[in-house]
């Protein structure tokens, strides 16, 4: 908006036109640091907070993670313990129940296993097998399949080794017409009596998978975590996917598993990070394997993660909004205060200053607009006073040859030679041509005292010869004063003046005393006359110009003093005391001056 | 200019913030369960153990890769124009991937070519290939190995002498009389394969000889018959071969029934009553596949392809033989019987 300007402001300096320096000013500019700054930092502490904030999150929740799912295990370890002891208690309850029976074949014991089996849905059968493999006891009744090679079957094998019960891995059950189902055999050898003999058998209790399976599938770790059990040989007894695995489509890395009963650790073995956590249940050997995928444990870790940048790109959002907004409110009043004072600078001075804003620059504003008010003051005053100083040489160039009182003076001349008094003729046009060679003299402002005084002397000469003897004159000078500078035609005014007004309305002569002498390095002339004097109201008009005499030489008593003022100083001028009947003195204060070169320079000033 | 400037600064750290949260929330790398997709899944039969282990392994996938698994069946293998209107249903419904167990190799090629073609819906293939080069991939068992597979262990059983009766499958039973006589394969292309490979391996043994090969429309009672009547006509028959599941119930039926201790038979796949059999020494080998294996893994190709992962044109899942012996090891325990929950 300040671009129209340059055809108001011709003399206005240019703007610099290279692009870099328009930059880098820019670069410099308030608003621009202040939005960089406050951003920056802002950011900076948003990020730090944020990061740190991260950091103790994920790390806790992680750590929950890792807890919450060790516990899990834990209580599935703990469930499935009950679960086998349970078992064992079952088993030991049918193992007392065929030992304490005399006979084996008996009906009763036969209802007593059947009972023991239907009181839960997870056990299959209950057998008793001679060591040669014969079938003793069979519950419930069904009829035994051919070739099934149970000699080579583990839960007929182990109790050999073991006086302990021993859970087999999970197998086909194929000894009973029945559906083939996959069990877990207990088998132990124990003591049955037939017909009253004690013998040894082995017992098999089948039990399936609902339980265990019932157990583990409340297994919730993550949506794809999962829990799997593993015998102490490595077979898999259970596993969510455990047909994929025992159809070979998926693989499960057993063996780091294997080496620890209680262990939690992180396995890349898939190729995804996965957290792995073992127990193992003391009663079977069992190892309860917890799996869970380490990117669902740190789902939160990322969900913090999403949060936080969200939470990071609205604050640096904000921010940035809210610096550029500060730093604007900031800096607009402020740069609306430089492109006011550019203006002025240029030179319009009657911009006004108006800037609303922060305190400070509402207060520069009004400092720079009072300034500019004294500025706009002081150029009136000095156009006011150059344009006086030129009317006052005007004035004084025309009283140099003043008309009027020159054919007043050639009048009386005329008389006087009419008369025949030629010496008087002589003495008037001697004075006359004095007067106006001291009036003229050669244009020259600047004239020395003792010329000033000449020249009123002759003035007072021309106008006794008009006046008849009607006043009488004095002039005392001292000598220092007579090579002192002055203005020329400061003294011709107030004489006249005296003549005009004081002393020509008079019925007595008056008298006209003029003194200039050297006070403190001031030369100070006074006009005194004892004529009618001056009220105090005239007085106090006389020098602001409403009274002027119609009939003078024309170069006013204010001119006088305004050029005293304007050559000098304002604090010399002119003075005036005066009493009605009693007189008037004026007194006329201005520095002695000597110095030629100040002539000189003076003069040419006034030349110009 | 300095409305230019703060609007500048405003979009520049907006820019910054989005970069830095897109670069934070990556997404995992894993096959993503975000989205529910639509697997059409048909198969050639909705009876059957075999089938149903297939449909397990299915709805395992499903179930792990957030899958909306719609599993179809005709009644009867042979059904192959029910088979045909299952795929343009699946089409019509704008499945995501349509999983297909061809019951005739030429006969859904058309039908499949519209589905890949121009419908842009992949197909893989299951179990049974099919006519058409624009199938995603196959998974299954290769037949002509199990059918190799089958024929050495019945001349292992027979001392690579005496009669062998064949029971086959194929889509329907008009094509069944002219197989050998068509240029065009309209059977199912396992059978095929397997009945192939039977007969080039057993054509090593000069003292062997396949005196018939019979085809059932998967139907027991109809494979029951079927075996009866070869009996019948072949009295010195020593050994029978099936070719697949309801072949193999049916014709172990038949011999059960009969009396028939001398008969060898291998049969195919593993359901529980083929554990049965096999435990009560009707039948002495099964050459199994992986039911399973193939259901799953097809609905896990299906993902991997709808997220644009490549897939292998051909998965061989394999095949086994199974007999008393080696049925109750660990690792076949895990294969024949499926862990039913």
């Amino acid at each position: 908006m300040c671009r129209e300007k340059p055809h108001f402001f011709p003399l206005r300096p240019q703007r610099p036109l290279g692009g870099t320096i328009k930059l880098s000013s820019k670069l410099r500019s308030i608003q621009l640091i202040i939005t960089v700054t406050f951003t920056f930092v802002a950011v900076l502490v948003a990020v730090l907070v944020s990061f740190m904030l991260y950091n103790k999150f994920a790390k806790t929740a992680e750590e929950n993670a890792n807890l919450n799912m060790q516990q899990i295990i834990e209580q599935v370890n703990y469930n499935l313990e009950l679960y086998a002891k349970g078992m064992r208690n079952i088993y030991e309850k049918a193992e007392a129940q065929i030992t304490l029976t005399p006979d084996i074949g008996a009906p009763m014991l036969k209802e007593r296993m059947s009972t023991l089996l239907e009181s839960r849905e997870d056990l299959v059968s209950v057998a008793l097998f001679t060591p040669q493999g014969e079938l003793v006891l069979n519950v419930p009744g069904l009829e035994m399949r051919h070739n099934t090679q149970l000699e080579n079957q583990s839960w007929y094998t182990s109790p050999r080794r073991t006086s302990e019960i021993s859970f087999s891995a999970p197998h086909i059950q194929n000894l009973f017409k029945s559906k083939y189902t996959w069990v877990v055999s207990m088998s132990k050898l124990i003591q049955y009596r037939e017909a009253g003999v004690l013998k040894t058998g082995n017992l098999l209790i089948d039990f399936n998978f609902g339980t265990i399976d019932e157990l583990s599938k409340q297994v919730k770790l993550g949506k794809r975590g999962y829990a799997y059990i593993l015998d102490s040989l490595g077979n898999i007894v259970y596993h969510p996917q455990q047909q994929l695995i025992y159809a070979g489509l998926k693989y499960e890395n057993v063996e780091p598993v294997l080496e620890y009963a209680y262990r939690s650790y992180l396995d890349e073995s898939t190729g995804e990070k996965r957290f792995i956590t073992v127990r193992t249940l003391a009663e079977t050997g069992w190892k309860i394997v917890g799996v869970a995928y380490y990117d669902e444990i740190v789902t939160t870790k990322r969900d913090l993660n999403q949060f936080l940048s969200w939470f990071l790109a609205v604050v640096i959002l904000c921010v940035i909004i809210v610096s550029v907004l500060l730093s604007a409110r900031i800096s607009s009043p402020i740069r609306k205060l430089e492109r006011t004072v550019k203006q002025v600078g240029e030179g319009d001075l009657n911009t006004p200053i108006n800037v609303s804003g922060a305190y400070e620059v509402e207060q520069l504003s009004k400092r720079f607009n009072l300034m500019l008010q004294r500025i706009r003051q002081l150029m009136e005053q000095i156009i006011y006073e150059q344009e006086t100083k030129r009317k006052g040489e005007l004035e004084v160039l025309q009283s140099q040859i003043n008309p009027h009182f020159l054919y007043n003076t050639l009048n009386s001349v005329i008389r006087l030679a009419e008369r025949g008094k030629t010496d008087e003729v002589v003495t008037m046009i001697h004075s006359l041509s004095k007067f106006f060679r001291i009036s003229l003299s050669k244009g020259k402002n600047i004239i020395t005292v003792q010329e000033e005084l000449d020249h009123i002397r002759h003035y007072l000469v021309i106008q006794s010869f008009r006046f008849k003897n009607k006043f009488k004159y004095e002039i005392h000078a001292q000598d220092e004063v007579l090579q002192c500078q002055t203005i020329k035609l400061i003294l011709q005014p107030i004489v006249e003046n005296a003549l005009y007004h004081g002393i020509e309305m008079m019925p007595d002569e008056g008298l006209i005393s003029i003194r200039a002498e050297l006070q403190n390095k001031l030369i100070v002339i006074t006009i005194m006359d004892n004529g009618l004097g001056m009220s105090k109201e005239t007085l106090s008009t006389i020098l602001t110009g409403v009274c002027k005499s119609g009939t003078g030489s024309g170069v006013g008593v204010r001119n006088v003093n305004e050029r005293i003022k304007l050559y000098y100083g304002r604090e010399f001028g002119i003075s005036f005391e005066s009493a009605i009947e009693e007189g008037t003195t004026v007194t006329l204060t201005f520095p002695a001056l000597v110095s030629q070169e100040l002539d000189e320079e003076k003069e040419g000033g006034a030349q110009e | 200019m300095m409305n230019k400037r703060f609007w500048l600064i405003l979009f520049c750290c907006a820019a910054a913030g989005f970069a830095l949260n897109s670069c934070i929330s990556s997404p995992p790398d894993y096959i993503s369960t975000a989205k529910t997709r639509s697997v059409h899944m048909i198969v050639k039969m909705s009876r059957g153990d075999y089938w149903n282990t297939v449909k397990l392994g299915a709805e395992a996938a499903a179930q792990e890769f957030n899958v909306k698994l719609t599993f179809k069946a005709p009644d009867s293998e042979s059904d192959v124009d029910e088979q045909i209107a299952m795929v343009e249903n699946a089409i019509d419904e704008k499945a995501d991937v349509i999983v297909l167990a061809a019951s005739s190799y030429m006969g859904l090629a058309q039908v499949v070519d519209k589905a890949a073609v121009f419908n842009k819906i992949p197909v893989i293939s299951v179990d049974a290939e099919v006519g058409s080069a624009r199938v995603s991939t196959y998974i299954g068992s290769n037949g002509y190995e199990a059918g190799q597979k089958s024929a050495e262990r019945l001349i292992k059983l027979l001392d690579a002498h005496g009669e062998i009766g064949i029971i086959n499958f194929t889509s329907s039973t008009e094509n069944a009389q002219s197989v050998s006589s068509t240029a065009i394969d309209y059977g199912a292309r396992d059978a095929d394969e397997r009945e192939k490979g039977f007969l080039n391996y057993a054509a090593r043994y000069p003292d062997i000889h396949v005196v018939e090969i019979a085809y059932t429309p998967s139907n027991i009672a109809n494979a029951e018959e079927l075996t009866r009547q070869m009996l019948n006509q072949h009295p010195r028959l020593r050994g029978i071969a099936t070719l697949n599941e309801t072949g193999s119930q049916g014709a172990a039926k038949a011999i059960q029934q009969l009396g028939l201790k001398g008969i060898r038979m291998v049969a195919f796949d593993s359901s529980p009553s083929m554990m049965e059999l096999l435990q009560d020494g009707t039948v002495q080998a099964t050459v199994v596949q992986n039911p399973f294996s193939n259901g799953y893994l097809a609905i896990k190709h299906a993902v991997e392809i709808l997220e644009g992962i490549k897939v292998p044109e051909r998965v061989d899942t394999g095949t086994k033989i199974i007999d008393l012996d080696n049925m109750l090891w660990p690792e076949n325990q895990k294969l024949l019987f499926p862990f039913v929950r």
